[in-house]
Formats: structure tokens, sequence, C-alpha cells
């Protein structure tokens, strides 16, 4: 039978390669024998078995096996199929509880937490509404989201307070399981607060930087003082009396990209369960990386990488987020035919309950989907999505890491190419080579036999 | 050494292609009659031989699909028919006494 490749991308090691199958992101070591009989025969763009010496015929059937020589015409096609997004119930909701902030971060994408418009609290009875809104439409979701975010959620407690108290009554109602999630500067913690989100098992993320003066920098209050010492003096509190993981999220500007093991140290020493580091969003061209910056990221993510490979010899997970979720998507070898849940069971409610597809496009007036008052416009959201995505998938045919990303991050995306001005693509080489980072980090530790270590990647990944 | 200790699986995907292969191997053997000294695969069959159904007898050739034997025989002598011929194992065995030679006498075929 005339076999044909699936798309397949070869990563090379000292001794022999990895071998990933772009569409069905299994993962394989291969040594140099077999890579060298990959070499000869994957040029081909077909090939007849029966018409293969012996040695490599062997060799080729194994691949055949594993579903990387497959009979011609068979090979997957970018893109996949696609489910329309209104027959996905919905799973998470972020609701911007707050549009408003007391701080005046430098990066911020929410124009100092009001998304462009006027500081505004949610109303409690439209947190409430919002909150039976997410269960009522869940479908045959079990496990539910509820994710508290802002500007500064805890500006608006009476709204935090009711949508968790109204999500947990009508999800418990039901039989669902529903987690509640909150993302905070952490100045406004206090006792009571803190009560709250221990009795509701809130998980909670800190937005903090780093050391005092990086810290600072980026996050000062609205007369321009630094929020540090205001944050560190609450911190405590939180992290002592938490029964869930408490997550610090780093937003560091490209400048400030050779400082993430310096900032990842600090916030493990102040606590911190696990630490994510995200780049600042391009919202403006002096927050677009150029590629020696970008080079400067990826050197400390490989340097992390480094480091979570000589703690996982001792059984130990490095706590970086950025690592962890993605090794535990390699290890599942997981697949996305879509970017991400933006108008796929994710939905954002702004203050004014209007809805959109994610939190980051909340007031991004063209993207919005509906209301409270009148429910998803199923028009509305395949038309953002379009807008979002168009011309996405013809880059991706081509690019061995599309069902890891599948196109990217919406708002990233809309920032470059509407705002700034740049020609779609200009991420994807960043991403990528994050993303073998990755496999190759993966791959090590396989072959190390962290078998243990990464079972419990599989945990937090299925659960 | 085998090849395929040279690959090794490494994410659950992989494990998981493995073992849909090994899987494969299985469905093939819970098709064979067991007992049988010729391990023949079974499968079912319609009025007419669509090539799946297997010669169960030890005669040449051995293990082919009936379609193929039909032919293999046809050939050898002066009935040979280019197309699905009725089952004349199962569902219609007077196929022969009805239609000795397919050429001449194709016509009185009046199978449903």
């Amino acid at each position: 039978m005339v076999h044909e490749w699936a798309d397949h991308q070869v990563f090379n090691l000292d001794d022999g390669a990895i071998l990933y199958d772009v569409d069905l992101a299994s993962l394989f070591r291969i040594d140099a024998s077999i890579q060298a009989v990959l070499q000869r025969w994957s040029c081909q763009p077909r090939v007849d078995l029966n018409e293969v010496a012996p040695p490599d015929r062997a060799v080729l059937e194994d691949l055949r096996d594993l579903r990387l020589l497959v009979p011609a015409g068979s090979a997957k096609v970018w893109p996949p199929l696609r489910c329309d997004p209104t027959e996905i119930p919905l799973s998470t909701m972020v609701l911007e509880v707050a549009q408003d902030c007391n701080l005046r971060c430098t990066y911020c994408y929410a124009a100092g937490g009001a998304y462009g418009g006027p500081a505004r609290l949610l109303d409690v009875e439209t947190a409430r509404r919002a909150a039976r809104y997410l269960v009522e439409k869940s479908g045959d979701n079990q496990a539910l989201t509820l994710v508290l975010f802002g500007g500064e959620p805890l500006l608006n407690m009476p709204a935090v307070k009711a949508a968790v108290e109204e999500a947990e009554e009508k999800a418990a109602a039901l039989g669902k399981k529903l987690l509640v999630s909150l993302t905070t500067n952490g100045t406004l913690l206090d006792a009571e607060i803190l009560g709250f989100l221990r009795q509701h098992r809130v998980v909670v993320s800190v937005s903090l930087d780093g050391p005092a003066e990086l810290h600072d920098a980026n996050r000062p209050d609205a007369a321009g003082r630094g929020s540090y010492s205001r944050i560190l003096a609450r911190l405590g509190g939180l992290l002592e009396n938490s029964n869930a993981a408490v997550a610090a999220r780093v937003t560091l500007t490209p400048a400030q990209w050779s400082r993430c093991e310096e900032v990842f140290d600090h916030l493990i020493g102040l606590g911190f369960h696990e630490v994510g580091i995200a780049p600042a969003s391009p919202i403006s061209k002096n927050l677009l990386p150029d590629i020696q910056q970008e080079q400067v990221l990826l050197e400390s993510l490989a340097s992390m990488a480094r480091r979570f490979s000589r703690l996982a010899k001792e059984g130990r997970i490095l706590p970086f987020s950025n690592l962890v979720e993605l090794l535990s998507r390699l290890h599942m070898g997981q697949t996305k035919a879509i970017a991400c849940g933006a108008g796929y069971g994710y939905l954002a409610v702004d203050a004014g309950g209007e809805f959109y597809p994610c939190h980051r496009l909340a007031g991004e007036k063209g993207f919005a989907v509906g209301t409270l008052a009148t429910g998803v416009d199923a028009d509305r959201v395949r038309s953002s999505l379009a807008q979002l995505t168009t011309g996405k998938d013809k880059m991706c045919q081509s690019c061995w890491a599309r069902s890891l990303c599948a196109g990217g991050c919406h708002y990233e995306n809309h920032l470059r190419e509407n705002t700034l001005g740049i020609p779609p693509g200009s991420s994807c080489d960043f991403i990528r080579r994050w993303l073998q980072i990755g496999i190759e980090l993966y791959a090590e530790l396989r072959h190390a036999g962290a078998d243990g270590l990464l079972a419990k990647l599989e945990k937090r990944n299925t659960c | 050494m085998d090849a395929k200790q040279k690959i090794q699986a490494l994410n659950k995907k992989a494990e998981a292609v493995e073992a849909l292969t090994k899987g494969e191997d299985q469905a093939v053997k819970a098709l064979l009659e067991s007992g049988t000294e010729l391990q023949m695969p079974v499968g079912c069959t319609t009025i007419f031989d669509t090539g799946w159904e297997t010669n169960p007898r030890a005669t040449h050739p051995v293990g082919n699909c009936q379609a193929s034997v039909r032919d293999f025989m046809g050939c050898a002598g002066d009935c040979w028919w280019p197309a699905q011929t009725p089952d004349g194992l199962t569902n219609n065995p007077d196929y022969h006494q009805v239609c000795s030679n397919m050429a001449r006498d194709w016509r009185t075929i009046k199978y449903d």
C-alpha cells in the first residue's frame, strides 16, 4: 500500500531526536538509526512499503503503526472540523465586578481598570443575575468556573459576595461543582475578606511583579506611589490561611524580561505556592518587544526549564506556572482546534452586564456578543470570532505548532494587527520557540524516568 | 535490536497510539474462527459475494475471498465473469444448476 507522511517535526538531540506528530501531538524519542531512516524517506511525498528494502522497511512499518505514515490521501488537513460556538454550553464566566482600580499599572490593557469607559461597579442584582446565567446556560457541564475579575474586584465586595453565593446556591441545586477564582492586586485584603475567601474556597491569584523597585515601577497607585509595601503587609494573612494554592501573577515589560528568574525566586521566597509570568500585552508600540528582547525572554524561560529539570531529579516540581501548564498539556498530548475558549463556553460579563468573548476583549465594542438582558447573540459570537481569526487557518496550515497554539491569543493578535498595524504572524516564531523549550524539557524528564512527577501533572490537567 | 525498541513513546498520546496498534491486532484475532485449522477470518455476507467472505475449504486458493476464488476458477475454465456473482455458499446453493455457464446463462439468474 502506498503511504504518505503525517505532518511531523523532528527536534534533534545529542543522541537521536524527538519526533512529534503535529496533528496528534504524540511525542516519541527515536535513536540515531531511526532518525537516519526518517531522513532518507521523509523527503519522499509517497512511500510504497512493498518497494522498500528490509532494514528500512521494518522501521517504516513501525512508523506506520505509530500513525506517522498513513495511507496515501488520508493525512489530516487543517483546519479541523469545528463545532458551532452556540452548541457549546457555558463552563467559565469572567465577571468584571469592578471596572475601576486603585492602581495605575503602566502596562494595563484595561486603561486603569475601566476598560476605556467611565469607572463603574457591578451592582449586586446584576452580579446575581450573571451568576444565575452561568449555571442556567451550563448545559451538561458538571464543573463550572466563576472568575471574579476587574479592575480590582475587591473594590466591590458586595458584588463579589452576591455572585459567589448565588452561583454556589444554583450550582449546588443542580449537583454541579463550582470553582471560584479571583485575581486581585492585594492592596485591599483584610481579615473579613480573607475569611470570605477561605469560607468559599476561592482560588486567589495576586498580581505582584517581584522585588519592590521592579514592582513599584510597574504598579503605582493613582498618586504615583508604589504598592509593594502595602501588599506585603496584607499578604501574610492570605498565604498562611488559604485553603487553596495562592499564585503570584507577574507581568513584565520587555525591558524587564532578563529578570524572570530573580522575580520568580523573590515571589517563591515570599511564600507563594506558584508563580506565573506573562509578558505585558503590547497595548502600545513601546511595549512591543524587538527580536533581541524576545531572545532574552526565551533564554530566561530556557533557564527556568533547566531548573525544572534539576529539581525534577529530586522528585519535586518547580512551581513555575508557565512550564507546569505547558508540560501537563504535552504530557496528555492535548490538541486544540481553536485557540481558546472565548465564545466556546467562556464568556466575560462587564460591569454593565454586557457580554464579550473574553475578559481581555471587554470594552472593545466591536466584539460585544450580547447582554444579560438579551442573552448571547449567536451571530455576534460567530462574527466576533471570525473577525479575530480570519486568515489564521491558512498560516497555521504550514506550522508544526498549530495543534498546540491554534492561532494564539485573540486579544494579543488584535492588539498587534489592528491597534499597532503589524502583519499577522508576528508572534509565531516566539510561540514556536517557547513550545520547543517545553517539548525538549518534557522529553528530558521522561527519559530521566520522572514518571511519578509527570503523573502529578496528569492529575492537574484532568481535575 | 528490534526497531520498535529504538522508538520510545513519550507522552500519553503516543502511548495511546501504540495501544491502538495493539488493539488492531486483537480485533483481527477476534474475527478468527477458533478451532479451525485454517484460522479463517469470518465475516458476514449478503446475497452477493462482496469479496469479504473467504474460501473456508482447504482448496486453492486457500483463504482468498470467494470473489477471487470464482475469478481464479473461472479464468481457468470457460466461465469467467468479471462482476459480482450470487453467493453459492449459503444463500443460493443451486446457483450452478441455474447458471452453469455464466457467459451464456446469465439471463436465467433471477435472484432477488
